[in-house]
């Protein structure tokens, strides 16, 4: 705007403008003063407008119609161009939207698995605090099978709780049946074993003569009868 | 020390003149070149300076500046420091539309420097726009030659109906979402 004035009268304004000098923006409300300046000059260039008024380009209406037309067809152009931007924009954050869902669901599912094998953990150590709490009980009670059988030992700290206690009952419960059934039954002293109840004690009784196996069925035990 | 002055001489017939001031020399060297490399109807002269005032033993051969844009380096402090002091050294008058801050390097987000808020704080104060851009980046360098060519006529005064002023006050409200 000014420089259109500018070239219109140049002498006279140049050589006024020249004369100003520089001023710039003072350090402490710079943009207090910088407001104020360009209120002047939006004033200045609003009256400007004001006074002006639109010329006719030309009368006749073909001219009109073909400039019309072209200014819409440049209209039209633009728009396209900008709707097409816009729809490919769209487009592509669609698209980021959707990949960045899928990576978020693939972090939960590694979120749950963790959450899963953490659990586990606990259980485990869970269960160890239990098997040691059993050891304690089994060793104070049962201090004769560990010393006696250090392999008992070996086998049950391997084994988890429930079958340790199994095998321990098991092998004082094999001589407290045999002793029973001896005593009760002295007619039908034989106890029929089988493979859980620890083949080794088993052996042990009967090579050392406290246990005597049935002539007949090897499955068969009983408690050699050293009260007789 | 010569001073920048908006209308302290006559503008050349069809022609523009646009300063860029910013501390990164190669930045600035790649924007001229992309600025140069774009279709425009006028003629156009870049010149490129680090730091502001500039030296007064060309200045008879400068031409009248239209457009000041002030480089910032995201990635540098110093670049920040160094607009902000060569800022004090321009004539107020710049400040109607014919001064931009242009932010580069913003496509590396882990090396940031220069907090948003330094930035905002500029154009609160200097009521100038501000572009970003990342130069390094090919698409992107040309779409802000585009840019500042177009801001660049309109602040040479050839686009009839649209002063400097106007514009800057139209760019500043259509980015303005903050507080």
């Amino acid at each position: 705007m000014f420089s259109v004035l500018f070239s219109l009268f140049p002498t006279k304004c140049q050589s006024k403008l020249t004369l100003l000098g520089t001023e710039t923006l003072p350090e402490s409300d710079a943009k207090l003063s910088l407001l104020m300046m360009r209120v002047k000059a939006l004033t200045a260039e609003y009256n400007l407008w004001q006074k002006r008024s639109p010329e006719i380009i030309s009368t006749n209406p073909d001219v009109l119609v073909a400039l019309g037309k072209e200014e819409l067809q440049k209209v039209k152009n633009d728009l396209e161009m900008v709707l097409s931007t816009v729809q490919s924009k769209n487009k592509k954050l669609r698209e980021d939207l959707k990949r960045e869902q899928q990576w978020h669901d693939e972090q939960l599912q590694i979120v749950d698995v963790l959450s899963g094998i953490e659990e586990e953990m606990k259980n485990q150590v869970v269960q160890f605090s239990e098997k040691r709490i059993l050891v304690l009980i089994f060793t104070s009670e049962n201090m004769w099978g560990i010393l006696h059988f250090p392999v008992v030992l070996y086998f049950f700290l391997r084994s988890n709780s429930s079958c340790s206690v199994h095998i321990l009952n098991l092998m004082l419960l094999v001589f407290q049946i045999l002793i029973n059934k001896l005593m009760s039954t002295p007619h039908e002293p034989y106890l029929t074993i089988s493979d859980s109840f620890w083949p080794p004690y088993i052996e042990l009784l009967l090579r050392y003569g406290i246990a005597l196996r049935h002539p007949e069925d090897p499955n068969r035990i009983r408690l050699e009868a050293f009260h007789q | 020390m010569a001073a920048v002055r908006p209308f302290g001489k006559l503008p050349a017939l069809n022609s523009a003149a646009l300063l860029l001031v910013g501390s990164d020399e190669g930045a600035q060297q790649q924007l001229a070149e992309a600025i140069l490399k774009e279709k425009k109807s006028f003629k156009i002269s870049i010149h490129l300076a680090t730091s502001l005032p500039l030296p007064s033993e060309r200045d008879h051969l400068r031409p009248r500046i239209d457009l000041i844009a002030f480089m910032i380096d995201i990635k540098s402090k110093y670049s920040l420091k160094n607009v902000e002091a060569s800022l004090a050294h321009v004539d107020a008058s710049f400040f109607l539309g014919k001064v931009c801050f242009l932010v580069t390097g913003v496509g590396r987000v882990n090396y940031c420097s220069v907090e948003t808020n330094a930035v905002w704080k500029l154009r609160d104060v200097y009521c100038s726009p501000v572009l970003y851009c990342e130069l390094e980046l090919e698409g992107i360098r040309v779409a802000t030659a585009q840019r500042l060519l177009r801001m660049l006529q309109i602040c040479a005064g050839h686009v009839p109906g649209v002063s400097a002023l106007s514009f800057g006050s139209l760019m500043r409200n259509s980015e303005d979402e903050q507080p």
